[in-house]
């Protein structure tokens, strides 16, 4: 296990259009730190993820993954340690079936035999979903809150040991967000989250970063930002609803 | 692959044990071939070689026990779209005119081509159709890169399967999003609103390939789709495809 799985120096990227996504970010995450991503639509949130994956290579500064710099040659290894979670489950689950899906990392990773299987099995048993059920069943009769948990065992699968997860509560009714939760705060992984839900953010990390404009405003415990609407008014946020309440105001007091 | 597609509704993939359904996938899509390519490739006019075909395939679907109603409808849907390219074949020129309009002329040889390319396009619909309601859509991807079909096609096909029903129901919601507007209720206007809504959809299309191609990488993905195991052919697998291969050759040899 790395002391700080993720470092990134200085890092800014543009896109081809002019848009300046990120800049001049630095930040380090710690080993089994579950640290939310918050901040307004266009601040820089899933570029910065993409960066983790090498799905995006730094144009300015560097991006430290274990002990790998995000840079080509190294992609195989640093896919294998970070794995990622995208916003939308109809974009990650691509094979036909929900068992070929999970196992498609592995496959890439050359995993085959009795390992695949077990390792696949065992990620799919741990997002509470039984692979003799789900295993030959077709994604597109999946609910959204099933998918999701498809698209988390996909990933759990490979072993990684940091997981990034894009918007993960997005279009999920309050129970299958409740049950994603409770699977999330069950994973002994370092976490980064990128969310629109403060609510989430506050059940679940202690740290949060605020982004706005490609910049990093604040970096820090989460009650304490949460507690402080005039920042997250001043980045288009808003207070969580547990902190708009008067009688949940005490409970999360810091 | 097209026809899973294109059929989805009446997809009653059996799963009976036969001694069909006992080949590895890879031996069935090989039969399959073999069938399709000999019905198709010999020439105009040779009866008795489909009528030999035909008995092969009559009893390949009583082996598969495939439940013939779907099969059938299958094969009438697909025949719509077969009898557009063959109407054209009637109006062949050669041999006697049977009957003129203007410059309109059926004759002998059309009736030959016509009768002959009906025959084909029906003997070859219903054997692709009895290995897709036997063998399922993963089998037959399998199946595909095991015969060293190029990766990026079976990789396409994949994808085709999985994301043809994420796209109707896109298309469906932009459909229902035009009708809450009124949008659908001008006949006139209706054409210019579905194009919009095709060229939006393949606009969207383009941007979820993109993603889509972003989560494979995410995933290790390297151009390359991984294949989990390749089954090893039993003596059964060899034994029909043999005889298939000696069936056909038998039909061939008739008219040497």
């Amino acid at each position: 296990m790395h002391h700080n799985p993720i470092t990134i120096y200085n890092l800014s990227y543009r896109y081809t259009d002019g848009t300046q996504a990120l800049n001049s970010i630095s930040l380090s995450i710690r080993a089994t730190e579950r640290v939310a991503l918050v901040g307004a639509n266009g601040s820089g949130k899933s570029t910065l993820l993409m960066h983790f994956n090498g799905l995006i290579s730094p144009q300015v500064g560097e991006v430290v993954v274990g002990e790998l710099t995000v840079e080509p040659q190294n992609l195989k290894q640093i896919r294998n340690f970070v794995g990622l979670v995208f916003q939308n489950p109809d974009d990650q689950i691509f094979m036909p079936t929900v068992w070929e899906d999970v196992s498609f990392g592995l496959l890439n990773q050359g995993v085959r035999g009795e390992e695949l299987e077990h390792r696949a099995a065992h990620a799919l048993r741990s997002v509470e979903l039984d692979p003799e059920l789900f295993g030959s069943r077709n994604a597109t009769g999946l609910s959204g809150g099933e998918k999701k948990r498809v698209a988390i065992a996909g990933v759990l699968a490979m072993q990684p040991q940091v997981l990034v997860l894009d918007e993960p509560s997005a279009q999920l009714d309050p129970r299958s967000r409740r049950r994603l939760i409770e699977l999330l705060d069950s994973l002994p992984l370092t976490q980064l989250i990128a969310t629109h839900d403060l609510d989430l953010a506050l059940e679940l990390c202690d740290r949060t970063i605020v982004l706005s404009e490609g910049e990093i405003v604040y970096d820090g415990n989460t009650h304490r930002v949460m507690s402080d609407p005039e920042l997250l008014e001043r980045h288009a946020l808003e207070s969580p609803l547990s902190y708009s309440r008067p009688y949940c105001q005490i409970e999360h007091s810091p | 692959m097209l026809l899973h597609l294109g059929a989805v509704l009446l997809a009653t993939e059996s799963q009976t044990n036969t001694i069909w359904t006992r080949l590895t996938a890879r031996s069935r899509l090989l039969c399959t071939l073999l069938i399709v390519f000999a019905t198709a490739l010999t020439p105009n006019g040779r009866w008795w070689t489909w009528a030999m075909y035909a008995i092969a395939i009559a009893l390949l679907i009583l082996i598969s026990r495939v439940p013939l109603l779907p099969l059938l409808k299958r094969v009438a849907v697909e025949l719509v779209f077969v009898s557009v390219v063959l109407i054209g074949t009637l109006f062949r020129q050669g041999g006697d005119v049977l009957f003129q309009w203007g410059w309109i002329q059926i004759t002998t040889e059309g009736l030959t081509v016509l009768g002959s390319v009906t025959l084909k396009a029906f003997l070859s619909l219903l054997t692709v159709n009895v290995l897709i309601l036997t063998t399922s859509i993963t089998a037959l991807l399998h199946a595909l890169a095991e015969l060293r079909t190029p990766p990026l096609l079976v990789a396409i096909f994949s994808s085709m399967y999985r994301y043809i029903n994420v796209l109707v129901d896109e298309f469906n919601s932009m459909q229902r999003a035009a009708r809450s507007r009124n949008l659908m209720s001008d006949p006139r206007r209706q054409r210019t609103v579905i194009g919009n809504m095709i060229g939006s959809l393949f606009i969207r299309t383009y941007e979820r390939g993109d993603r889509v191609h972003q989560a494979m990488l995410a995933r290790g993905y390297s151009g390359l789709p991984p294949v989990a195991k390749m089954p090893q052919p039993s003596r059964l697998d060899i034994a029909l495809l043999t005889l298939t291969i000696v069936i056909l050759l038998i039909g061939q040899a008739i008219y040497l």
